[in-house]
Parts: structure tokens; sequence; C-alpha cells
């Protein structure tokens, strides 16, 4: 299974850990919690299970915008969908492992770059297409 | 046709090396068939179980799920029953006195086991009431049921590595009661939530 061509040399040990995240499928787990939107969703969902329309309106992002970061949280394992009638109702889906996990993202403000707090609705095309490419 | 990882193959390759060792034991000790023979059978359980998981149909994500937790009790309690056996053989053997380091590895598998039981707990959903306070209700209590069991099985299987066996003994008496208390105790008051909202 090829690590990325990190080849051999001193990058052994990290190579080990990068194969057994992707291994596990937990590279998906660590991209979906490297973004402060999704984790702020993650947290939403902590409190209850709620609509994807109640979910967007925390959010000063495009609705598309918002069903990718649903797509990648799903598509990582991380929350379920429900559909009824014309509603679709996320709810958490994370391990005890996954939970501590988005705790220390949290703290540790993985993802966060200098100037990005609050332009989370700015350039929306942009980022729209770079989450949809992550998706 | 899709590969199975690794992990997928530590089962059965504990169930031979369990055979291997149980064989080996009987060669070293005849004298004590018992043990061997109840060893024995239920390795031969264990390897029965994991056929009937691994010809049942995997379609549904719920037969998947029950497959891969019993194939996880395959693993740990391969792991319990070779590494016991491996310690009686070694001493059988007279390759050096272990004392209780046996009942101590013994011990930090099961806490092990309760961490990646407790971990898997809020992962498994069941389908939607359409109450919203239920759903939360259920969501809390089973964040809290999967917490408490991985904090015990931390809890556990450290406490059996490094505290004396004085302590860890009576530990494990109070902290696995204490675990299950507190989670009967949140299921009934969500049952109770349950009934006065319905």
């Amino acid at each position: 299974m090829s690590t990325g061509g990190e080849g051999g040399g001193g990058g052994g040990g990290l190579t080990i850990f990068r194969y057994l995240a992707k291994y596990r499928g937990m590279d998906s787990v660590f991209k979906a919690l490297s973004d402060p939107t999704r984790r702020r969703v993650l947290q939403l969902l902590r409190q209850r299970p709620m609509s994807a329309g109640e979910l967007s309106e925390h959010f000063p992002v495009s609705k598309p915008t918002m069903s990718a970061h649903f797509a990648v949280l799903a598509g990582a394992g991380l929350i379920a969908a429900e559909k009824t009638g014309r509603t679709i109702t996320y709810r958490l889906k994370m391990s005890v492992v996954e939970d501590a996990l988005l705790g220390f993202a949290h703290t540790l403000g993985w993802g966060k770059k200098k100037g990005a707090e609050g332009k989370a609705g700015g350039n929306s095309g942009n980022r729209w297409r770079a989450i949809k490419k992550e998706a | 046709m899709e590969s199975k990882p690794t992990w997928y193959y530590f089962a059965p390759t504990l169930l031979a090396l369990g055979g291997v060792l149980v064989a080996a034991n009987a060669y070293e000790r005849p004298g004590r068939m018992g043990p061997w023979g109840a060893a024995a059978a239920v390795l031969a359980g264990m390897a029965l179980a994991l056929g009937a998981v691994t010809r049942g149909t995997q379609e549904n994500a719920g037969r998947r799920r029950a497959a891969e937790s019993v194939r996880a009790a395959i693993v740990f309690g391969g792991l319990i029953l070779v590494f016991t056996l491996s310690m009686t053989l070694a001493k059988a053997l007279g390759t050096g006195e272990t004392g209780n380091a046996s009942e101590r590895v013994t011990m930090a598998i099961l806490g092990a086991f309760l961490v990646f039981t407790g971990n898997a707990i809020p992962k498994a959903l069941a389908p939607m009431s359409g109450n919203a306070d239920r759903e939360a209700s259920v969501q809390a209590t089973q964040r809290l049921a999967g917490w408490t069991w991985v904090v015990t099985g931390m809890a556990y299987a450290l406490g059996w590595l490094v505290l004396p066996r004085t302590v860890a003994e009576p530990m494990s008496f109070v902290l696995l009661p204490a675990a299950m208390l507190l989670i009967i105790f949140q299921v009934v008051r969500l049952r109770r939530t349950g009934q006065r909202t319905a």
C-alpha cells in the first residue's frame, strides 16, 4: 500500500502512523475534524439531533456549502442522516475516541487559519469548491 | 474482490495458536486432561461462532455490526486464552516463575475489552422515534454510557497493570459495579422520561 511516496529514511515512524490512520479510516475523521465549521456542527449535534435547516441557521454560509460539510462528516461516519418527508435530520454517530478527538481538535484549534475567523461566508464559491473537492 | 484488513485474521490466528497451546500443554501435563479439554471446547465454540459470522450475510448494517462485535469478542477472548495457556506452558516447561503476571495481564485484557465495547456504544444508533426530546435523551445516555465504560475499562486495565494486587482487586470490585449502576440509573431515567412524554 502506498503511503504517499514518503519512502524510507527518517520518516519511518511517522509513516507507520499515517499508514494506520489511513488504513483504519481515520484519515477521513481527521480531515472532517480539521475544519472549524464542521467541528461546530458536531458540537451543536452533541446537544440533540437537528435538521439540516436548523444547523444551517447557525452559520453564515450558503446551503450548498453546508451540504458539502454534512457530506464530509457523514463520509467520515461522524454523523448519520435520516430523511423524514422533506426534512433531513442529522445526529451524532461518534465513538468515544472520535468524541475525544473532537475535544482535542477544538482545544488545539486544528485547521484554524490566521484571519479566517468570521470569513466563513466570504468567497463562498471558492470555499464550496474546496469542500466539494474534499468530500 | 475486496481485500480483508489485517485485523480480520486476528481471530482465526488466535484460535489456531490456542489450539497449538492446548495440545502442547496436554503433551506436557497429560494428567490434567480436564482443563485442557475445557479449553479445547471453548476454542471449538469460538471457532464455530467465528465460522457462523463469517458465513452469514453481511448486507444489512445491523448484522454487519453484530458480526464485528462477535469477532471482537473472539479476539479478546482468544487473547486471554492464548496468554493464559502460554503462561501455563511456560510454567510446565520450568522457564521461570511469573508470579501473578498472568492474572494481571488477563485483567488488563478485560479492561481493554471494556474500552473497546464502550467506545462503540455511542455509534450504535437505533431508528429515530420522531420525538426530539427523547432523541436528545437517548443520545446523551449513549454518550454517557460509552464514556463511563471507556474510562472504567482504562482505569481497570491500568489499575491491574500498575497497582499492588491488594489494591487492584478491591478496585475492580468497586469500579465495575459502580459503572454498571451509573449506566442502569441513566437508562431507567431515560425510560421514565420516555413514558412521561409518550
